[in-house]
């Protein structure tokens, strides 16, 4: 918790970096100012994110910009189902020093990077999913007893198609989780596919005019630390995370008849570190509710485990978080049903 | 990129804010707070005292005293008001559901205690008393369940999308930041309050339908006992007698007090007891009526002989009676009056004194006064009389009676034994004016014997009749005959008369039985011989 609150000079130029890595992004990628904003705030909150979308709708794209923009090196892996482990994360090669002697050379896979597009993770082997992810979560590769530490900031952005599923490994729930978010890559609506054909020949995308430089990111992610955030929302990032089990006090209707497991306690962190992310891209020195019902979807969508009841009625997660949220007191007041609080003077 | 910051007073997130007038940066333009100083638009007012009020209020929450002074007045005033309307809003509430359940409680206790007889409307609205203290309660119960300072807060800083910076404002300095914040609202709460008070309009309503109820929809059918009308012509009984002073005035009210009583006490579950009461209260009267009717008739009957020989006087006087018989007349007159003790018992008949003390010598014009009262008591007594009869206190036949009792229907005859004899025989005058009459209706067994008058037979209860005759010889059924006639030896019982006495064997007899059909197989036996 910080000690003491971004004056308004502080928050100003880190907001504008902020807005200045949004403006590329918006200028670059037509038509998804909102799903831009939530990648960026899932980097900010040091988090890996999975894409998921049909082909062609621009997933490496934006990967790739992002890269660009933040000046972080960038690597992307097509999944196949005969991608091994080392494949990822590399492997020891037998090399002939100068000096004739044979000795085992460490060559590091592509997860050295700083942003990794894992393209299609479902369609790898699970052991070559367990493998990458547990470097999501250690940030370093551990091969014959050596420990190797990624580099820093390093971000996975892995992507899913949700079609052509067959010969295919989703992500158990327990992977799932260490997303940070699960954003959804809807098609574009016809203008700015219009726009796309009439600008860009053959899908170039633009190069970026600004690039933030590392100082300017690390800038950033110190301030991620100063953004304070209030006990009232704290509580109620609390109070949501836990409605989402059956059974839970404050659980809804929806929730108990078709959830079989709710989020994790990691589902709360990130959801206060997307919020502080959120607070920051906005200029506000504290987070509000606004802002954790604006990260609260992405977070959780992906950390539901419904059950059979729930496919019979065609109940997604995303409509049961909608649902919650809208239900949920953000205030905790238990006003009466027939009292309600109108901001209109 | 601008911080949240807007001056209409309905405002959108902060989050939004940042889209607009991206090339603007107004926050590192000098005099920007003093702009926002100056903007009057939705600001409450800035109150020091609101201000220190408010830092009282919150003496018990580590907020906004001290150093941090994390709240700028207008938002300070404003928290604190959105904290009193929403308790006021809570109180009143809660206080339309205690009164709601209170009213139809009370209402519930009302009409049970009416139903048990309870009428008393002054100690069944005391219930009213109650309101104040219900008032009290509730505000007592809203400031025991009142949402923290803290959610309060927290509300405040959601509904005027001030994105967190009033809620850190409680622990944190955001001197810096309050004056970016959107301008002063005071949230409103709302209470839909249609349905609550629908309830207590219906529940205030019952009670007033309770207590307004007429009473004969309080009481159970049956349970009370209608007597109205028997208790209400007992009381006029019962009044008339007071009037005629057959009974006194203070026997007469307890009487009616009583029958006021009955009328109110009677249940039907038990109603020998109200009948019992009503059947005595009705006995009696009716025994004091029939005894004043009987009193009246002697009283009547008396006045009547008195009149009848005061009047046989006046004649003789004229008619040249001597002295001696008038003066004998004369006191047995006054023994007359005197023994019929008019000024006792409950009529009483009023004579003057003087008129009764000097009856030896009364001329003639006192003879007229006498007779002029003696018809003026008897036309009281019987108007008496009749009054009771209105009332079927006693029977018309009494005072049928009145009418005719004492009269004597030969006047002239006692005018003429009282001019003829020389020593005339008090027997004799009390005779004439003890209505003498002629044949079986001339009184009975001392009415005088005539040889002149023939009897009627009107009215006689024996009558000759000639007895139906025996019934004819060809309607009588032959049973049997007997070969021989009936042989007696000495142990045969000798057969009982009855029936069949006198019937003789083979041939009819002077009384020929009917045999009845139920007889026969008795005949039948009896016929049958051993031989």
């Amino acid at each position: 918790m910080p000690e003491t609150i971004l004056k308004p000079d502080e928050l100003q130029p880190v907001t504008e970096l902020a807005r200045k890595t949004l403006e590329q992004l918006d200028r670059i990628l037509l038509g998804r100012r909102e799903l831009h904003r939530l990648v960026l705030i899932g980097i900010l909150s040091r988090g890996h994110i999975l894409l998921e979308g049909l082909p062609g709708l621009g997933k490496t794209a934006l990967v790739r910009t992002v890269g660009q923009i933040l000046k972080l090196e960038f690597k992307r892996i097509q999944f196949t189902p005969d991608l091994m482990p080392g494949d990822v994360l590399g492997s020891h090669i037998l090399q002939e020093t100068s000096s004739g002697k044979r000795e085992l050379v460490f060559q590091p896979g592509p997860v050295f990077t700083n942003i990794l597009l894992a393209d299609e993770i479902n369609r790898a082997s699970p052991k070559t999913q367990s493998a990458m992810l547990e470097t999501m979560q250690e940030n370093s590769v551990t091969l014959l007893g050596t420990t190797r530490d990624l580099p820093q900031p390093f971000f996975v952005l892995a992507s899913q198609n949700p079609i052509e599923l067959e010969g295919t490994y989703p992500l158990p729930e327990a992977q799932l989780d260490r997303f940070l978010f699960r954003l959804m890559f809807d098609n574009v609506d016809v203008d700015v596919l219009n726009q796309i054909i009439s600008e860009r020949r053959r899908g170039e995308l633009p190069a970026p005019t600004w690039q933030m430089e590392r100082a300017q990111l690390q800038i950033l992610f110190d301030t991620m630390g100063k953004i304070y955030l209030p006990g009232p929302v704290s509580h109620y990032i609390a109070r949501l995370v836990s409605a989402t089990h059956p059974g839970a006090v404050e659980a809804t209707g929806p929730v108990n008849s078709y959830v079989s497991y709710g989020a994790s306690p990691r589902a709360a962190i990130a959801i206060a570190e997307a919020a502080r992310a959120h607070a920051l891209v906005a200029g506000r020195p504290s987070v509000g509710f606004e802002d954790v019902k604006t990260v609260a979807p992405p977070v959780l969508n992906h950390r539901l485990i419904l059950n059979y009841q729930a496919r019979f009625d065609r109940m997604t997660p995303s409509k049961l978080v909608t649902e919650l949220l809208t239900q949920l007191d953000e205030t905790g007041l238990n006003l009466p049903k027939d009292v309600e609080l109108s901001s209109v003077p | 990129m601008r911080p949240g910051r807007d001056r209409r007073c309905a405002r959108p997130p902060l989050s939004q804010i940042e889209d607009e007038d991206e090339d603007e940066h107004d926050s590192l333009r000098p005099g920007f707070e003093d702009e926002d100083e100056d903007d009057s638009l939705c600001r409450a007012g800035e109150d020091d005292s609101l201000r220190r009020g408010f830092e009282d209020e919150d003496e018990d929450e580590d907020d906004s005293t001290g150093p941090n002074c994390p709240m700028n007045t207008s938002h300070a005033s404003a928290l604190r008001a959105f904290a009193r309307n929403l308790q006021w809003v809570l109180t009143l509430r809660l206080a339309v559901q205690m009164a709601t359940v209170w009213f139809f409680a009370w209402g519930v206790v009302i009409l049970a205690l009416r139903i048990f007889g309870v009428q008393n409307l002054y100690w069944l609205t005391m219930g009213l008393l109650a309101v104040a203290p219900l008032a009290a309660l509730a505000a007592w119960r809203a400031r025991q369940q009142r949402a923290s300072l803290t959610k309060i807060r927290a509300s405040y800083d959601h509904l005027n999308a001030c994105g967190g910076i009033i809620m850190s404002a409680e622990t944190q300095d955001m001197g810096a930041w309050m004056a970016q914040l959107p301008g002063v609202a005071v949230p409103r709460p709302r209470w839909h309050s249609g349905r609550p008070l629908l309830l207590l309009s219906t529940s205030a309503a019952f009670v007033l339908i309770t207590l307004l109820l007429p009473s004969r929809f309080t009481h159970f059918p049956g349970r009370h006992l209608e007597i109205g009308q028997i208790v209400g012509q007992l009381q006029a009984e019962v009044k008339l007698l007071a009037q005629e002073k057959i009974i006194d005035a203070k026997k007469a009210t307890e009487v009616k007090k009583q029958l006021s009583q009955l009328q109110d006490d009677s249940l039907g579950y038990d109603p020998s007891k109200t009948w019992e009461a009503l059947d005595h209260i009705k006995q009696s009267d009716s025994d004091a009526a029939q005894q004043a009717a009987q009193e009246a008739l002697n009283k009547t009957t008396s006045m009547t002989e008195a009149e009848t020989l005061a009047k046989a006087l006046e004649q003789a006087s004229d008619s040249g009676m001597s002295d001696a018989t008038a003066s004998q007349a004369a006191q047995d007159l006054a023994s007359m009056l005197d023994a019929a003790k008019l000024d006792n018992g409950l009529l009483n008949v009023q004579i003057p004194p003087k008129l009764l003390a000097g009856l030896t010598g009364l001329n003639k014009e006192q003879m007229e006064k006498l007779l002029q009262n003696l018809e003026a008591n008897k036309g009281l007594l019987s108007m008496d009389m009749s009054n009771l009869a209105n009332l079927k206190m006693i029977d018309p036949a009494t005072l049928a009676n009145l009418q005719i009792e004492g009269v004597c229907n030969n006047p002239n005859a006692l005018a003429d034994y009282l001019c003829t004899c020389t020593n005339c025989d008090k027997a004799m005058i009390c005779m004439y004016c003890n209505h003498p009459k002629g044949g079986l209706a001339r009184g009975g067994p001392g009415a005088p014997m005539t040889w002149s008058d023939g009897a009627s037979e009107k009215d006689l209860k024996f009558q000759e009749h000639a007895l139906p005759p025996s019934p004819h010889l060809s309607q009588a059924l032959l049973i049997g005959v007997a070969k021989t006639a009936p042989q007696l030896s000495g142990s045969d019982v000798l057969s009982q008369h009855g029936a069949l006495d006198n019937t003789a064997a083979g041939g009819g007899g002077a009384n020929a039985q009917v045999i009845l059909p139920e007889q026969r197989q008795a005949v039948q036996n009896y016929f049958k011989r051993d031989n």
